[in-house]
């Protein structure tokens, strides 16, 4: 579905992706995993093209000088000079690092922001769907999503992702600083999200241990580089990747 | 784009590196890379007089400085403490009636009036800016750019210190000569000044209010004292040129409170390079002169003047002092990927 080949992001003389080649194909969970500075939020920007965007900000201020090469297809197309809006209309969605919600605007709001592409019908399906698929929103829908707790903003952030009538949807760190709970709640939401629908799904996250059993495939990043790839069950018996990213000896 | 196999790198000359702190010492060729740039702008400001052409062009370069006092002042408050002030025109036009009205109507000389007027004038723009101080961004803009027109209409509508015709009869500086190298020189002080100012720990701190105040006040430093502080500083700066202003024109009338040097200092910034200190003072090299020539032309001068600012700004908003830094410690060239 969505196709990376020899991916390379240079940040000035920096080299932040080498030649990284990623897939995930249909209804896939992909996950990527890597520590800080590893390189998980530059592909997560090259993949949705905020990477063009970013690279066009600094250019005008004549801060740093970013270079980016090789093949990204999506769906047998090549999107690499595409825009990120254009690619959001294409279906590939960013879950933004952080979250980036609009805090000065409602739950609603933000919902409905993010369903600004879909036709009406579809922002009603899709809204009853994100309720359902995470029920404490139902309670707070007017509340401003700039006073919700950490694990509430994440669910917004995830549903008006889903607004945008994702085909592969990109979560960068959703987990960030939550408490386990919560995490295992996002975590059953995320494989619901597979399993109910046809959206594929890539996450990156630092600790591998709370997403591990839902991916399908994984890559571990290692300074820019894809250091090791496989599917669940190779990487489980992966020695190396059990002591670093599961602290487990 | 899937087809480029070379980018262009930067690569450090390393000066900054080896011209900084004791190993500067190293080399005269350290020395060089150190001393010459500043003694370019240096020896740039102190020939200028003696290269213009006539008196017309002497009072361009007086009137030069103090827009550059202004700008810098206006850089320094907007881009090291974080406060963007729109009110450039209300310290010149403080400093200005302050001299005016010391000089007119006490008799003192111009060496006592200016620093009183930088004194007491930045005194009086910290108290009445004090209420202002929590106001963040935008908010800050709109009221400092509110008070030049409070106090033209209050002279105006009173008709105190000469109403609409200003304070006449001010004496002047003793000589051409002595008039451009005073302001000459409190530039420099200023430029050279400032940017010692900031990487003090106070200037430390004005750069935190900036970036992030609340993490300041958690450290238990009270923010109000230190942007007090410096809108004091930077207001003083302005009321400084203002009364400069007052004794080259040998007059200080509401025109003080004029627009223009609000929006022409930040002009300047914006094409000098911004956060740079010494940008604002190229910018204004560039952009006075510019509007003097443009001056033919009439009303039109605005229309030439707004359309280099866009351009700029499109094109350019890193500054000219960035650019230039830029190309003075960084060589670029092509390699492979």
């Amino acid at each position: 579905m969505l196709e990376a080949t020899d991916l390379m992001v240079f940040y000035e003389n920096m080299l932040a992706l080498n030649n990284i080649s990623i897939s995930c194909r249909d209804n896939q969970i992909v996950g990527v995993f890597g520590a800080n500075s590893a390189g998980k939020s530059t592909l997560m920007y090259s993949l949705s093209g905020i990477m063009l965007d970013i690279r066009k900000k600094e250019k005008m201020a004549g801060g740093e000088r970013i270079t980016l090469t090789g093949q990204l297809t999506f769906q047998g197309k090549d999107i690499m000079d595409m825009k990120p809006s254009d690619r959001a209309r294409a279906g590939i969605v960013l879950c933004p690092e952080r979250r980036r919600l609009f805090k000065e605007s409602s739950v609603m709001e933000n919902l409905r922001i993010g369903g600004y592409l879909a036709t009406k019908a579809q922002a009603r399906e899709s809204l009853d769907y994100v309720m359902t698929l995470f029920p404490a929103l139902q309670k707070m829908t007017k509340r401003l999503a700039g006073f919700l707790s950490g694990g509430e903003q994440q669910m917004v952030a995830i549903g008006r992702a889903l607004m945008a009538q994702p085909k592969i949807l990109l979560l960068d760190e959703p987990l960030m600083g939550l408490s386990p709970l919560m995490q295992a709640t996002l975590i059953r939401a995320v494989k619901k999200i597979q399993e109910q629908s046809d959206i594929s799904i890539i996450v990156s996250e630092q600790y591998a241990r709370p997403v591990f059993p839902i991916v399908d495939y994984a890559y571990i990043l290692e300074n820019g580089a894809a250091v090791m790839e496989g599917t669940r069950e190779e990487l489980m018996d992966n020695p190396d990747v059990k002591s670093a990213y599961f602290g487990m000896s | 784009m899937s087809s480029q196999t070379r980018r262009k790198e930067r690569i450090d000359r390393g000066i900054k590196v080896r011209s900084e702190g004791l190993y500067a010492l190293m080399s005269w060729r350290e020395m060089a890379y150190l001393i010459l740039p500043r003694f370019m702008l240096i020896a740039g400001l102190l020939c200028l007089p003696f290269l213009m052409p006539g008196m017309y062009w002497q009072r361009v370069i007086s009137i030069v400085c103090i827009y550059a006092i202004v700008a810098i002042s206006f850089d320094f408050l907007a881009h090291y403490v974080g406060l963007v002030c729109l009110g450039g025109a209300f310290f010149i036009g403080t400093g200005g009636y302050i001299a005016g009205i010391f000089n007119a109507y006490f008799g003192m000389p111009p060496v006592l009036t200016i620093p009183l007027a930088a004194i007491a004038g930045g005194a009086f723009c910290t108290l009445l800016l004090l209420p202002c101080l929590p106001l963040r961004g935008v908010y800050f803009a709109i009221v400092t750019l509110m008070y030049p027109l409070f106090m033209a209409r209050i002279i105006e509508a009173f008709d105190i210190f000469g109403g609409t015709d200003g304070i006449l009869g001010i004496d002047s500086f003793p000589s051409a000569f002595v008039e451009q190298y005073f302001v000459v020189g409190i530039l420099l002080v200023f430029v050279f000044g400032l940017r010692r100012l900031v990487t003090t720990d106070m200037g430390l701190i004005f750069t935190a209010v900036m970036d992030n105040d609340q993490a300041v006040r958690a450290s238990g430093i009270n923010i109000t004292y230190y942007k007090a502080m410096a809108v004091f500083i930077a207001s003083a700066m302005g009321c400084l040129a203002g009364a400069c202003l007052t004794h080259i024109y040998m007059w200080s009338g509401i025109s003080q409170f004029a627009l223009d040097f609000s929006i022409l200092p930040i002009a300047a910034t914006v094409i000098g390079g911004a956060g740079t200190l010494v940008g604002p003072v190229i910018g204004c090299l560039i952009l006075v002169p510019v509007s003097e020539l443009l001056r033919d032309f009439g009303t039109l001068r605005i229309v030439f003047y707004a359309t280099i600012l866009v351009a700029f700004i499109l094109f350019r908003s890193d500054g000219i002092m960035a650019f230039a830094k830029r190309k003075y410690e960084q060589i670029e060239r092509w390699t492979q990927i």
